[in-house]
């Protein structure tokens, strides 16, 4: 075995947790189950590491094998990485979508080898209906690099791909002109949607974040929302706040709905815009070019926040329509100027 | 002076006798008085309280007679809304029922706040297979608020097409493309389930099941080569393929006979269903089995 491949094998495996290590060695399946009954896996990690490489180098591991179990680490470490969304459109008038996965393998692969040489292109499918795509960049001189490999999810037959986001841009008009020509499209486009969950970005592009419906069977019943109120309150004072109270709740579940939000860290306003005022004769309000500044919102789960800041109190509602339209629009960018 | 007075106490108490009865018998006649003047009270308070007895007692008749009286004109009342109620919770089954049962049409709908929550319910050669659904906003324009369509179907661009304009139009389209999907994934998953036995590999698919591609063999495990098929869909809304290309592994130039069969099955494959296919194929073997044993 290679020593850069058992050094990567080596670091990848490194950087599993322990509790996580035999879950993802089965799902690489490269190390058959009677070579992993001999690993003592309660020893210290280091002679776990190196009785899992003294394996792979019995089992002759290549490259692939190893780019594999990256890919592996990496679908279980999605969070790691900052995941762009592109979408790509056929031409007027092209034939349907018969997507051969052989074919968009062999491809994409093919387009990326012919410009540079040296590059490292694996793929793993999942079951829906989605396939992973892994790529190490090198030059025409140099070997590829696989400690920064770019990720491609690709869901065939949909115009969408997500792209973990890299350091090393200028490889992306390659990479996005592979995914367009092997897929049968025509052109890509970058998303203003960037996250790093990426099954929220799924959620928010196949407008699937919501998977309750009304139908005719259900009977859910009206479920009591507590609102929250101090029992002991004087009564009046109640009856007041109840009113204000319903209203707002009201709002926000139309604007939000029940359902949990997808989860989003930020959004981000570019705005360019003329300065308004309502004194008159203010500098700025004299002022002829736009204004320019950016405001971001920042959050653990930035959607949840938002739709808690009506009922919080912090904020009336409704809320902005440019807040509330992040996953109606599928953007979390946006530029804002005067019409 | 004892001599005066000893005749006197003779006659003193005779006197202190007398004087005692007169007051025995005054006091006796006052006590007869005045029993007689308490029998007296008594005999009035029985009059008076016999007399309110039946008083009460004609106040209990009369009452409970027109308690009766209002029962009478009551119960007939109550019965009626008892049997509308039971009607009324009849009429409510019945028409769950209908709802539920719109089901079967494949186009049914709910209306909702905000407009419309769509529900297709898509079915092949009888068989009832996957719902889908679509929540529309009625407003101006017309938008797709959640869904439950598969990424692959191009909801988007029928939507792009007819949504605004003709929603009759968008619905009946959709509903051709899922069904479409529902029946070709039917095949395939038929394909895989039933017939494992005479496929030599895994069957190739694609998320909208519109290209198969497989081998198999007419007698597994036997000596003839195996076919390799592969069907295209390229018509979205059809379940059976549009072009069919079978093929013979292994062998450079076919003899009439497997040309025969070749030509035979891209036929068939193009013109019945994929699980039917191989039904008949399934058949034609058990036959051959049979012609061997005897």
């Amino acid at each position: 075995m290679d020593e850069t491949v058992a050094e990567f094998i080596k670091r990848t495996i490194l950087k599993i947790p322990m509790n996580e290590l035999t879950t993802i060695l089965k799902a690489w399946d490269f190390l058959s189950e009677n070579q992993l009954q001999t690993v003592n896996f309660r020893q210290r990690k280091e002679s776990v590491v190196q009785h899992l490489i003294h394996l792979c180098e019995e089992k002759r591991a290549s490259l692939s094998d190893a780019a594999l179990l990256d890919i592996i680490y990496m679908q279980f470490h999605q969070h790691q990485k900052v995941w762009d969304v592109f979408q790509m459109n056929k031409g007027p008038g092209e034939d349907v979508d018969l997507f051969d996965m052989k074919q968009f393998k062999n491809s994409f692969k093919k387009i990326l080898q012919r410009a540079l040489k040296n590059v490292t292109v694996s793929f793993r499918e999942t079951e829906e209906n989605a396939v992973w795509i892994r790529i190490a960049w090198g030059t025409q001189y140099t070997k590829p690099n696989q400690y920064k490999p770019t990720y491609v999810v690709y869901y065939s037959q949909t115009p969408y791909a997500f792209m973990s986001s890299s350091m090393l841009r200028r490889n992306t008009p390659l990479l996005g002109q592979a995914l367009t020509v092997a897929s049968k499209h025509h052109q890509i486009v970058k998303m203003d949607l960037r996250s790093r969950y990426l099954d929220s970005l799924k959620a928010i592009v196949f407008k699937q974040y919501n998977q309750t419906f009304e139908t005719h069977n259900s009977t859910t019943p009206l479920q009591e929302r507590s609102l929250g109120l101090d029992i002991n309150m004087d009564s009046r004072i109640i009856h007041e706040n109840i009113v204000e109270k319903e209203r707002v709740q009201r709002i926000t579940q139309e604007t939000f709905g029940d359902y949990p939000q997808p989860q989003l860290e930020f959004a981000q306003y570019k705005l360019e815009t003329k300065f308004k005022s309502g004194l008159n004769g203010s500098i700025l309000a004299e002022r002829e070019e736009p204004l320019r500044c950016l405001i971001k919102f920042s959050s653990p789960h930035l959607l949840e926040a938002l739709k808690s800041l009506a009922p919080a109190g912090i904020a009336d509602a409704p809320l902005s329509p440019l807040l509330t339209c992040i996953p109606n629009k599928r953007m979390n960018y946006f530029k804002i100027r005067d019409k | 002076m004892a001599g005066i007075l000893a005749p006197g106490l003779g006659v003193l108490a005779h006197l202190e006798r007398l004087e005692t009865q007169v007051s025995r018998s005054r006091k006796q006649s006052e006590e007869l008085q005045s029993v007689q003047a308490q029998e007296g009270a008594l005999g009035t308070k029985i009059h008076k309280l016999r007399r309110l007895r039946d008083e009460l007692r004609a106040a209990v008749r009369h009452r409970r007679a027109s308690v009766k009286a209002c029962i009478a004109n009551v119960e007939p009342n109550q019965t009626v809304e008892i049997n509308e109620q039971e009607a009324l919770e009849e009429k409510l089954g019945n028409v769950k029922a209908i709802l539920q049962a719109y089901h079967f049409t494949g186009l049914s709908g709910k209306l909702t706040s905000r407009g419309v929550c769509v529900c297709i319910n898509t079915a092949f050669e009888g068989n009832l297979l996957d719902s889908y659904f679509v929540d529309l906003v009625i407003q101006k324009p017309l938008r797709i608020h959640h869904h439950s369509v598969p990424v692959f179907i191009p909801l988007e661009e029928i939507a792009a097409k007819y949504l605004q304009t003709n929603i009759q139009h968008f619905l009946f389209s959709l509903c051709e493309y899922l069904n479409a999907y529902s029946g070709r994934k039917y095949q395939a998953d038929r394909l895989q389930s039933d017939f494992a036995a005479l496929l030599t590999g895994p069957l190739q698919r694609n998320p909208l099941c519109n290209l198969l591609s497989f081998t198999y063999k007419l007698d597994p495990g036997g000596q003839s080569f195996p076919f390799c098929a592969r069907l295209l869909y390229k018509d979205l809304t059809a379940t059976l393929p549009t072009d069919v290309t079978v093929t013979c592994q292994g062998v450079e130039a076919l003899s009439t006979s497997w040309e025969e069969q070749r030509a035979s099955h891209e036929t068939l494959f193009c013109t019945k269903p994929l699980h039917q296919v191989f039904a008949s194929f399934a058949r034609k073997g058990e036959k051959l089995d049979m012609s061997l044993v005897s």
